[in-house]
């Protein structure tokens, strides 16, 4: 009954961000997370924040959920920028202790924390909010289909990848099931040492795992008795097809590359970390 | 279409396990158009002759044909199997689309057609099934009902000529159940696609041209509904059950040596105006005192006694209790609103509803799995707003889910049932002991040591249901301790649930079998749309076909015949809840008036 949407936290919408091809906005969110990353030079980190800012108010998704995305690695961010700031040497500003703040240690810190936000929004930005996980995987498929020649079974690889998917909320109304059905026995999963817990963790999974088995037994037979016999000569249903805003942002991708591998190496040093 | 000659078929030849002979030469056909039902009890066969039909298994003697093609001929193999389309049991395991249309998709896209005749099959096939709202809606948003019509439309994008149903509607409410069959009788007048039904529900037998009784792999009985129904104890002797205006009728033929055909009774208006004709004759003519047919309708629970209690102890007392949630479409929901009532120690309490209507969330509110937000929840005198009170009242009081075999998990069926006094802190020799109470009283002793995954799916829930007893619980809830059962198995299961409260316990049941819960409860709470509709004695309850109505329920089929005659006997005790019962009591209404 209530099945809790975790995964397809995708929001709807019509942006053109949203009707980007899922196989560019794979590629580019790749792309922007190395070209992140490497940034140094703050001036061309500026124009990747730039860039970030542009995109979201494109794809019109409220400012909290995308927040909310980077929540998860907040903790490694803070860690990282922790690290930065009492760890490199340089010019001091500030002493508790033995613990020295330099001034290359804050912009260091900031620079890093600026860097892996970004990264973070901008995957976000492109798969998980505005690409439906059934549309990432086509573009798996679509993305895959040359290792076909090297025997790479990529039909089969992305039916499975499809059920799993389709069945994931139905898992998790059926786990949510089996625990209420084991506490209701007296099962705790709040309290009680280690050992009682993980002997709780038993109780759901073994059921989950069983029933999943029966579940791959019961959709096997009843995708026999549709016909069906692997995916060579089968229809494609959904068929990916790239358009204009798809060059477009695939130029716009390859300029910030660029930016980064030829530009950065040659300009005047103003900050460089 | 569809021949069967001379048919077997056996299980576990290989693995070393004792062969069980599934089929056993077994001859039919199944006519272009025609609408068959294969009606048997769990483990007769019938699954596996349907499985048979469309070459998932093939016959170790004999031969099966579809249109003249062989199943076992690779060849051919697809070809049949899109001219005969199956639709599973578990609405959830044969849907493979992310979405309506997509699943829809999935046959023809397997035929290799263009893409333009998938997606106009696609259009079609949601326009006949009625889900063309839904075309975008993901599989785990739908209702039981509709993911087997979304599976029925999966089959009709492939035009096949053939639907089997293998006990397409088991796993679904009685209002789901009719909503398909609807959908059924509705594809089959405006098109020449065969029907052939597995199931045990004779409602559905009832509709079919043509109905097959399979016995242990064998056809024992076979003839129009009307002819095969007619024979009442045979079919009752398969553990299946008999409509029960054809039984009553049939009964008060039988005693009053009438002439009858089986025709003529078939029909509930048919079967009433035959008995009308019976009394009529009758009470014009001599005497009746040949009329007792020598049975007694004796004391039973469930009709009056409720009433004559003295005042016992309130076990639960629940006060204007309300729950609200957000659905997944992000509309808020108000499961329950404003409920109250109690229930007495030693009690039989049926909550019975439409599906939605919250019997489930009123009962998860009762062992605190959910916490109350508005009202209160008094469990033994306490107050279950504190959480701590909650874990200690799980001693107390047991919930069993629907389905309750899916949350078996340990090696041995011993080990399992052992699981909640463990959980409870009982000493070793405590929790033997419950185990052994709880496995005899559910009559799994001889299987302690087997593991629950062996087992029949009957076998499991009885294994599950002594898990629970096992904490030796004061009060016992169970959801729909039924779901899935066939005839036979509901009965026993219902005559052993009555000797637990025996014992002591008090016992909720959740149902929408208003037939079961009138002969069983005590007390009947009525909900529709998360509101009490109506709180009394089955009699009570069951007095009024309209409001029964009102709430999606159904009126006892007894009841409903017997109000028939209240015009000619106006003294007649229409709650009776057996056709024997009600036979006997319009004989004794002729025979006093």
């Amino acid at each position: 009954m209530k099945s809790r949407s975790m995964l397809g936290r995708s929001v709807p919408g019509t942006s053109l961000i949203h009707r980007l091809d899922a196989r560019v906005k794979f590629i580019g969110a790749i792309v922007l997370m190395v070209a992140t990353l490497s940034a140094r030079d703050v001036r061309i980190l500026a124009v990747f924040l730039l860039w970030t800012i542009t995109v979201m108010l494109i794809s019109r998704i409220k400012l909290k959920l995308i927040m909310r995305s980077v929540r998860p690695l907040l903790f490694i961010i803070i860690f990282a920028t922790l690290l930065h700031l009492f760890t490199v040497e340089g010019h001091v500003i500030l002493q508790l202790g033995t613990i020295k703040v330099t001034r290359e240690g804050l912009i260091s810190g900031g620079m890093t924390a600026l860097r892996l936000v970004l990264m973070v929004v901008n995957t976000s930005l492109f798969l998980t909010l505005t690409t439906t996980p059934l549309a990432i995987a086509d573009a798996l498929e679509s993305l895959l289909s040359p290792l076909r020649h090297l025997r790479f079974p990529v039909h089969e690889f992305a039916m499975m990848m499809s059920i799993a998917l389709r069945f994931v909320p139905t898992l998790l109304d059926e786990a949510d099931k089996i625990m209420k059905a084991q506490s209701s026995r007296g099962a705790d999963y709040d309290t009680g040492g280690p050992l009682r817990r993980i002997r709780g963790l038993v109780s759901i999974l073994v059921p989950l795992f069983i029933s999943s088995f029966r579940r791959a037994d019961d959709l096997a037979v009843a995708m026999e008795a549709r016909c069906y016999r692997g995916g060579v000569a089968r229809t494609r249903l959904h068929t990916l097809k790239l358009s204009v805003i798809d060059v477009i942002f695939s130029v716009i991708l390859i300029i910030l590359l660029l930016l980064v591998i030829v530009v950065e190496p040659y300009l005047p040093p103003l900050i460089a970390v | 279409m569809i021949h069967f000659k001379d048919v077997s078929y056996t299980y576990g030849a290989e693995e070393g396990q004792l062969p069980i002979r599934a089929v056993d030469h077994v001859s039919f056909h199944v006519k272009k158009g025609s609408h068959v039902a294969l009606l048997g009890r769990n483990g007769s066969g019938k699954s596996t002759i349907a499985r048979l039909i469309n070459g998932l298994l093939l016959p170790d003697e004999g031969s099966v044909l579809v249109n003249g093609m062989d199943t076992t001929d690779s060849l051919d193999i697809f070809e049949i199997r899109r001219i005969c389309g199956m639709v599973f049991q578990n609405p959830d395991n044969q849907l493979i689309g992310a979405t309506v249309a997509d699943d829809i998709a999935f046959g023809p896209c397997n035929l290799e057609l263009p893409i333009d005749e998938v997606n106009a099959r696609v259009d079609e096939a949601l326009r006949s099934s009625g889900l063309t709202a839904l075309r975008d809606r993901a599989p785990h948003n739908l209702s039981g009902g509709q993911k087997q019509k979304l599976a029925i439309a999966s089959i009709l994008a492939m035009e096949p000529e053939c639907i089997i149903l293998d006990e397409a509607t088991s796993m679904l409410d009685p209002m789901s159940r009719r909503s398909v069959m609807e959908l059924i009788l509705e594809l089959k007048e405006k098109s020449d696609i065969s029907i052939v039904q597995i199931t045990h529900h004779m409602e559905e037998a009832v509709l079919a041209d043509y109905v097959y009784v399979i016995s242990d792999g064998s056809i024992v009985l076979e003839g129009t509904p009307a002819e095969v129904f007619d024979q009442f104890e045979r079919v009752r002797a398969e553990g299946l059950s008999v409509p029960v205006h054809i039984e009553i009728a049939r009964r008060i033929a039988d005693t009053t040596d009438t002439y009858y055909r089986p025709e003529d009774i078939f029909s509930f208006e048919g079967a009433v105006s035959f008995v009308r004709g019976v009394i009529e004759s009758r009470t014009s003519s001599e005497s009746t005192g040949d009329l007792d047919a020598g049975y007694e309708i004796g004391e039973r629970r469930g009709v009056d006694n409720a009433s004559q209690d003295l005042d016992r102890e309130r076990v639960i007392e629940i006060s204007n209790l309300s729950f609200d949630y957000v659905s997944d479409a992000g509309e808020p929901v108000r499961a329950l609103e404003d409920v109250s009532f109690s229930v007495e120690k030693g009690e039989i309490l049926g909550i019975l509803g439409h599906t939605g209507s919250g019997k489930s969330t009123l009962i998860q509110h009762i062992n605190g799995i959910i916490p109350s937000k508005k009202g209160t929840v008094v469990v033994l005198g306490r107050d279950l707003s504190d959480r701590k009170t909650v874990r200690d009242i799980r001693r107390h009081v047991g919930l069993l889910f629907q389905y309750p075999e899916d949350q078996l998990f340990e090696e041995t069926v011993a080990l399992d049932i052992a699981f909640a006094p463990k959980q409870l802190n009982r000493t070793p020799k405590e929790v033997e002991r419950a185990v052994l109470s709880a496995a005899r009283r559910l009559g799994v002793e001889s299987i302690l040591h087997r593991s629950p995954f062996e087992l029949s799916g009957g076998q499991r829930r009885r294994v599950a249901i002594a898990g629970v007893l096992a904490a030796e619980p004061d009060i016992i809830m169970m959801d729909e301790p039924a779901a899935g059962l066939d005839p036979s198995g509901r009965d026993e299961l219902f005559s052993d649930l009555v000797t637990l409260v025996d014992e002591g316990a008090t016992l909720l049941i959740v149902s929408h079998d208003m037939e079961t819960m009138a002969c069983l409860c005590d007390r009947i709470l009525i909900l529709n749309n998360g509101k009490v509709a109506g709180y009394g004695t089955p009699r009570e309850m069951t007095s009024s076909a309209d409001f029964l109505q009102s709430v999606s329920l159904d009126i006892p089929s007894s009841k409903r015949f017997l109000n028939c005659f209240v015009d000619l006997f106006p003294g007649l005790d229409t709650n009776c809840y057996t056709a024997e019962e009600a036979a006997c009591a319009l004989l004794r209404a002729v025979a006093e008036g």
